[in-house]
Order: C-alpha cells, then structure tokens, then sequence
C-alpha cells in the first residue's frame, strides 16, 4: 500500500488533501464534519480586523466548467474569529490552518496576531481574494513589495506556527511575488486563489452576482494552477499547496508532479460531494500501487525530470 | 440546475395583503420540502419552497418582507426570475399508517402545502393546524379545504378559528387523535414546540430548518449547524426528529451572513 503521510513545512499530514479556505469553514462543526469524510487537514475561512456580512447574494453558482464566487470574505472579525479557531483546535485532530486577511499592510499583522495567540499549527495569509476591489483596493498578491512587507511584519509575532502565505494567479508574475514571500521568511505558499471573471446572463442582461465580478474555481482554472506550481516548484524551496480545480486522485498526483507538497481541495465538494477527501486519496492509493509509487516523495515534480 | 435559469413569470396571483404566488410554465424539478435559489436580478438571490400544482409548471409564494421581496412584488407577468436548483431534502411520508398532521406557521405553510396535496393524492388523512395573525393571512385555506385537508385554523387576532397560537391547538387536538407523523415549519420557536410535544409523546416528525443560505449546494458552510455540522441546504432543511435530537442549536441560536452567533430571543 502507498503512504500517503506528508511533512508539510514540518506540519504532519495523515494524507495531502487540505480544505482550502472560504469552503466550508464558517464554524467548527463544519470543519469536524469535513474531517470526518477524511481530509488531511483544513483551512478555516478567512478572518478579517471587523464583523463583515460580505456581498448580497447571488455570491455563489456553478457555470458548467467552475463555480463563480464574491461572496466578498464575510466573516465575524478578528475577536469572534480567534474563538472560533480556539474551538476548532479543540474538536478537530487533524491540523487546521487559521486563514487571515485585511485592507492595509499593518492591519493584516494585527489581525495575524490575534489568531497567533491561538497558537494554531499554520496560518495562511489571504494577499489574494479577487473579489473586493471596490473596498480593499489592489490585492497585496499583485505586488511583491507589499507581500514581503505583510510577511515580515506577520512573521514578527509567529512563533512556532508555520506562515502560508496565498497568491493570485492574476498577478503580473506570481513566481517574483512568491520568491519575496520566501525572503521575508514565508513557510510555504498556496498556489492558486480564484482567478477574477465576469458571467453575464444574456437573458435578463445583467451580471449575475451581485458584485458583478467573481473568482473562477473548478476544472476549469485546473491548468492554471498547474502551471503556476511547476514555475513556483523551480523558483522557490518552501513547500506549495497546489489548489485549483481538483476533484480526482489523478488531479492531485497532477500536482504533486508539478511539485506541490500537498494540495488543497475546494470546489471539489460542490463536484464530488463532502467525502471527496476520502475518494481523492484513495484514487491516489490505487493510482500509486498500480505505478509502484511508494510515497509521493517518488513523484514530487517529477514532470520537471522529463 | 446551478446557474440561474432566466424564467418569465406566467402568471401572478395576490393571495393576500403580504403574499404574492408567481406561477412559471417550466416544469422545474423538485419534490415537497426541496427549495430553489430565486435570483431577483439587481437585487438578491434568496430561497424559496417550491410548490407544483396541477399538471406542468411551478409556482412559489413570496411575502414581501425585505427589500428584494418588495421589490418583487413590483414585477409583473412576463419579467423575468432566475431559479436554480432544486436544492435540500425532502419531507417523506410514513410507510404505515395512514393519518398525519402538519403543524403551519405563516409562510411555512408553502412548503407543507405541496406535501399536503401530495398526501392527499396518497389518500392520507391530513389535519392541518396553520396559524397567522389574522384571517386574511390564512395562506391557502381554502385550496387546502378543497383537497380534503381537515383545516384547523388559528389566528393571533381570534378573526378566525382559535384565537391562540397553534401549538397549543395541536397540543390538545394530540390528545385525542393518533398521529403515524407530524411535519412542521415555521418560526423556529413554533418548531421547537411543535418538537418537544413529539418528542414527549413518542411521534415521528420531521422539521423544515431555515438558515442563512449563500451557496445553496453545499460549499459555503453558512447553513451548517452545531455541533454536527450538516448542511442545511444538502443533509437539510428537511430533518427527522431522531436526528434532530442531535443538532443542538436547534431553538438556541443561528449563524448571521457574516458567521456570527446569534441567540434567539426568548433564550435567556
């Protein structure tokens, strides 16, 4: 049988299959309820300085090839958010990553360091959301200066926990962002967030979320991801959670070959439903054991050999 | 279905000062107890139960309360709604037995009416207990009445049938008649009565659960509840009363659009 256990920046992993933020993770029974259908670890989604009740609906809808989504980073602030993630650490046993974002430089550290005083394993930085331009300005992710700034600043205070920090496939060039998270010290780097677009129902003429714009998730941005973790995987040592479109065990080991670490799984449980965890892995078991792969040390970026 | 499908409004029908049903010539999936996501373009996406009623096509019921119902109280025949879906659980009648009752307050009586005309076409027996603040929001007693449902109506104003709440009619009406299951949405306290005399009198009954939705189909998380995390729009909002026994903020608190927790009022 292949081993599917994965060190992640340190962080032990039963299996590589990581709930990527803003999926679920609203409350600690949602994440219990994801672990038991067998995720390796899970994101909580994202916390902000302040209580935001996010964009109106319609935030969310699939479109055929991917899900569209503004649900514009909803989310109780920074003090709920902490408790939240204290809870979480209480009922979950597989790891949980704290997920943090905000408006200015300085307030993504000060957000950073209340959920830091929870003392959770991991936490990602949010430099990526797409969909709240009209109030957050340029996302940080767009800009490798003002990345290396919020990492250094959150590193300050980190201690023990591993800082993630996310980035944006929309970015000018996403492997110089991601080498000045790395200088600043970041841990690891997620790779891909959404990718911004626009869907206009030709009926009623009008965009049909309420922001108008959203990110792209799904199938569809598959190939996007891929490509930016074979670049990020030759440009930078910290380990990549490779994100974007996986639903089967055969787009996780795209990945893993690519070079990711481990991946993260979201619109995969509109795909595939909750248990699309335990079906990823044990899709990747059965593709290792008929390859004679043993670990997936064995394959990681091996398409970079060919 | 999960991106908004574009549907003229057939036909529109005023069934009382707060209440407007839209009728679509579009035969929309979906089964009593299901919801669909009903996109008011330029305004919100909300969800509504769905009822089907005489042959082709589908119809929802909507009260103007908020900005994007008022709003669609403004439209007229021919403009145009997005639905997607259906989404949820369905509400499931028992193998044995054959009388059931459905316990109705305010708008939940839109949901229970599908499943009452599906009951009846079932020859159940079905008494239903609907309660509104006054005759006028009596929401389809008649169409109820003329399928052969045993209406017990009550209303806050006494204008029409006990005046008093519902629960306590079917509190008493209990008392006399056996039940083979109970089937109930409206404000959460309503249900919370509803469930603590089933659960005391050994009924099987099954409860619609409302929660702030935005995905509708299971990836958001706003509609999870404590502490088992079940989806409110795919394991819900239909719920069986065994397994409600087990959601614990049931009657306690709900989540607000941003995650907050937020106790119900009458919880001290």
């Amino acid at each position: 049988m292949a081993n599917l256990s994965v060190s992640l920046a340190g962080i032990s992993l039963q299996n590589p299959t990581i709930l990527a933020s803003g999926i679920m993770g609203v409350s600690a029974s949602s994440l219990k309820f994801v672990e038991e259908h067998g995720a390796g670890a899970v994101t909580m989604k994202s916390i902000g300085p302040t209580d935001r009740t996010g964009h109106k609906n319609p935030t969310v809808y699939s479109w055929g090839e991917g899900i569209t989504n503004a649900v514009g980073l909803s989310n109780p602030g920074a003090e709920e958010g902490a408790a939240h993630l204290e809870e979480m650490k209480k009922i979950l046993h597989i790891p949980v990553i704290a997920s943090c974002f905000a408006d200015t430089v300085d307030n993504i550290a000060k957000v950073a360091e209340k959920l830091l005083e929870k003392e959770p394993l991991a936490l990602e930085l949010n430099l990526s959301c797409p969909n709240t331009e009209d109030d957050f300005g340029c996302m940080f992710a767009m800009d490798p200066r003002v990345t290396e700034r919020a990492v250094t600043l959150v590193k300050k205070t980190s201690g023990k926990t591993k800082i993630f920090v996310k980035l944006s496939p929309d970015a000018s060039n996403i492997v110089t962002v991601a080498k000045a998270a790395e200088a600043a010290g970041a841990d690891g780097i997620t790779a891909i967030n959404t990718l911004s677009g626009l869907i206009i129902d030709i009926h009623t003429k009008r965009p049909i979320l309420k922001n108008t714009f959203g990110g792209l998730s799904g199938p569809a941005i598959r190939p996007v991801g891929v490509r930016a973790v074979y670049n990020l995987y030759e440009a930078v040592k910290i380990p990549i959670i490779g994100t974007g479109g996986i639903n089967t065990g055969e787009d996780a080991i795209e990945y893993i070959m690519a070079g990711a670490t481990a991946v993260g799984i979201g619109s995969g449980v509109y795909y595939r439903g909750i248990d699309v965890f335990g079906k990823v892995t044990e899709e990747m078991e059965n593709f290792m054991d008929q390859n004679g792969y043993k670990s997936l040390e064995e394959m990681r970026g091996i398409a970079h050999k060919c | 279905m999960d991106k908004p499908l574009a549907l003229p409004i057939q036909k529109i029908i005023t069934e009382s000062e707060r209440v407007k049903t839209y009728v679509f010539d579009y035969d929309f999936p979906g089964e009593p107890g299901q919801f669909v996501m009903c996109w008011i373009p330029g305004f919100d996406e909300k969800p509504f139960g769905i009822i089907k009623k005489e042959g082709k096509g589908f119809r929802i019921s909507v009260a103007a309360v908020g900005d994007s119902t008022k709003a669609m109280h403004m439209m007229e025949e021919g403009d145009l709604l997005g639905f997607r879906g259906p989404y949820g659980s369905v509400f499931v009648l028992p193998e044995k037995g054959k009388q059931i009752a459905m316990v109705a307050g305010g708008y939940g009586m839109v949901p229970l009416s599908y499943l009452a005309q599906e009951a009846r076409k079932k020859e159940y027996k079905v008494h239903l207990f609907i309660g509104a603040r006054n005759k006028q929001e009596l929401l389809f007693k008649e169409w109820m009445e003329e399928i052969g449902v045993l209406v017990h109506a009550s209303t806050d104003d006494g204008s029409e049938g006990y005046k008093g709440f519902n629960t306590d009619l079917f509190k008493s009406n209990a008392e006399k008649e056996s039940y083979d299951k109970v089937y109930t949405v409206g404000p959460e306290i309503m249900e919370l009565k509803i469930a603590q005399i089933c659960w005391e009198k050994n009924i099987p009954f099954e409860v619609s659960l409302e929660r702030y939705m935005k995905c509708g189909f299971g990836i958001c998380g706003q509609c999870s509840v404590d502490p088992t995390g079940w989806r409110m729009c795919v394991e819900g909002p239909v719920i069986d009363g065994e397994k409600l026994k087990k959601i614990e903020e049931f009657g306690k608190y709900h989540r607000t659009a941003s995650g907050k927790v937020e106790k119900y009022p009458w919880v001290k």
